[in-house]
């Protein structure tokens, strides 16, 4: 077991070997980052850099314009943009928290336990994973209005927890997990649960890590529910909001500063979730104690 | 005896117990959604304020898209062509990253961070925003005529797709977050001790390449693939899924045909990972049906 590359990361000392691998990781590296660099100078930009042809990537003389604009529209509409950000976050909140533990429940049962006809189960996700999310949007609707979800906070909630990808990114990790592990935790006496929650969980955290990453990305940056779900107005999210706000403004000249402010608000959040949760996502299985 | 069976009746109760929250949802908003959408595809549906009024047409509305309608078989083998071409290059690509991540350097948890970043913004609003402001292109490459230097210097037929991999190449790169994962936790399970012993008895490089990780992680790769295609048809950056969501409010088409074109690129999706399956799943290791037994 002392043959476990993870524990032979990083090694202490530079050696001049490892240049090469420097030198491409890098230069690939900043073609991943020119985006999110972009997007903050962007919001910086003043109106005639953003007009600027051709454009430039980095902006010149940065001001924070764009975003006191924002905080102007948003301060003459009737609900306080704290409402909006209040429903984002519950929403978002149950959103990954409960689609974590039934993906995660799923995949564990789906992968090591034995009943009939879970082949068949997976396979219907695998189908589901294909299918395109647009063309369910009406029937979706007529279930959210037959249970009552309607203008009810649960209608953000409920249709979002069925996640096919995080079933199937789950399942595929606790496929890696070998039986004598689950076997070893049985013979001490340990029952389903126990093993799901002692072994499976602690081994999957980095699948689990990137699911929560994936169920935030959809929760956070959902409009639908509040389009097609939400007639209340106080019931819409954060996202919703944006989209009203720089919607009617895009075609105007000084829309698209505010436009590009906010989606540099929109997008932080998802940095800051990343960021705290990457750790635990890029560890991969390092720390599973398996190999 | 009896105990056994009792056993495994337990088994199988906390089996399904597991999976009930998950096929509940499932359920409700997947298997109906989609079964009430088959069914809408055989209809010419119109909806008003008092309902919905369904009218059965049979085939028509396939007919119509492969016969009549101008844009939906050029669009949709438009987009079937650049994505054979992206599949294999995102594969690769995410490969080779986590490849060099996996070799022993420093700071290798910076550059994970950083080739898993893009998983962050290529969903919702935040891209199609990038794209709107022109993040996707790479302007360096325009700038020092790197194009012009192709064109001139090229036959068209060669120049033509490396000319388009390269102004899609970030785009490319930004889909190959998971897929680095993926690659690394397989990378990472291969046992060392293996590398060791092949260099032992004289193994170079390039040969435990193929024959010693490449084999491992195989798995990995047909869930990549998976992965790779599933996300490049569904997400919402695609011309095919903007012309089925037209369709679907326009009054002279409908959600009828709209839910007919969605169909159809399902079945397209289908036949490609089917392909997939039976190319990389068939033999040895991996089969999807007997994973996890």
């Amino acid at each position: 077991m002392s043959s476990f590359q993870g524990s032979k990361i990083n090694p202490a000392t530079f050696n001049r070997s490892q240049i090469k691998f420097y030198l491409f990781l890098i230069a690939l590296a900043v073609f991943m980052i020119m985006p999110i660099v972009f997007m903050f100078s962007q919001s910086l930009k003043p109106i005639n850099e953003l007009f600027l042809y051709p454009p430039r990537f980095f902006v010149d003389n940065p001001s924070l314009k764009n975003f006191y604009d924002l905080i102007n529209v948003t301060s003459v509409t009737v609900i306080p943009m704290t409402r909006f950000l209040f429903n984002s976050i519950v929403v978002t909140g149950a959103v990954v928290f409960l689609s974590i533990v039934i993906s995660a429940m799923a995949g564990f049962a789906l992968s090591k336990l034995k009943f009939k006809s879970k082949g068949v189960i997976f396979e219907a996700n695998i189908i589901a994973l294909m299918f395109v999310p647009a063309s369910v949007a009406i029937p979706r609707y007529l279930i959210v209005d037959g249970l009552g979800l309607t203008d009810n906070m649960l209608g953000h909630i409920i249709p979002l927890l069925a996640m096919p990808v995080g079933l199937f990114l789950i399942k595929q990790f606790v496929d890696q997990i070998p039986n004598d592990l689950i076997e070893a935790a049985a013979m001490d006496g340990a029952g389903n649960f126990t093993v799901f929650r002692k072994v499976i969980i602690p081994v999957i955290m980095p699948a689990l890590a990137t699911v929560a990453i994936l169920a935030f990305q959809t929760a956070w940056n959902n409009t639908e529910t509040s389009e097609i779900y939400m007639n209340t107005e106080t019931l819409r999210t954060f996202a919703f909001y944006m989209t009203t706000l720089t919607g009617n403004l895009e075609n105007k000249v000084a829309g698209q500063g505010i436009a590009a402010a906010a989606a540099l608000i929109m997008f932080v959040p998802n940095l800051i979730i990343f960021v705290i949760m990457q750790s635990r996502v890029l560890d991969t299985m390092a720390h599973s104690g398996l190999k | 005896m009896l105990r056994r069976m009792f056993r495994r009746n337990r088994e199988m109760m906390t089996g399904y117990m597991f999976v009930l929250p998950w096929i509940l949802g499932f359920l409700l908003f997947m298997a109906y959604p989609i079964y009430f959408s088959l069914n809408m595809s055989f209809n010419k549906v119109i909806i008003s304020s008092n309902g919905i009024k369904k009218d059965f047409i049979r085939w028509n509305n396939f007919k119509y898209a492969f016969l009549s309608d101008p844009k939906y078989v050029e669009e949709l083998l438009m987009f079937i062509k650049s994505v054979v071409f992206m599949i294999p290059i995102v594969i690769v690509f995410s490969l080779l990253v986590a490849l060099l991540i996996n070799q022993p350097i420093r700071f290798k948890g910076f550059f994970r961070a950083i080739f898993f970043l893009p998983v962050v913004i290529t969903s919702g609003q935040v891209v199609k925003e990038l794209f709107a402001q022109g993040a996707a292109s790479v302007p360096i490459v325009e700038r020092y005529g790197i194009i012009d230097y192709l064109q001139n210097n090229l036959d068209p037929s060669w120049s033509e797709p490396i000319i388009s991999i390269i102004q899609q190449l970030i785009v490319i790169l930004w889909y190959s977050g998971v897929q680095i994962l993926i690659f690394l936790a397989g990378l990472q399970k291969v046992n060392s001790q293996i590398y060791e012993a092949a260099s032992i008895d004289g193994a170079s490089p390039w040969e435990i390449f193929w024959k010693i990780t490449l084999p491992s992680i195989k798995p990995f790769i047909l869930v990549n693939i998976i992965y790779t295609v599933v996300d490049l048809f569904t997400n919402s950056l695609n011309n095919v899924i903007d012309l089925i969501k037209v369709n679907m409010f326009q009054i002279d088409t409908g959600f009828g045909y709209a839910t007919a074109l969605a169909w159809i690129y399902f079945m397209v999706i289908f036949t490609i990972l089917l392909v997939v399956v039976l190319v990389f799943g068939r033999n040895d290791d991996y089969n999807p049906r007997k994973a996890g037994r």
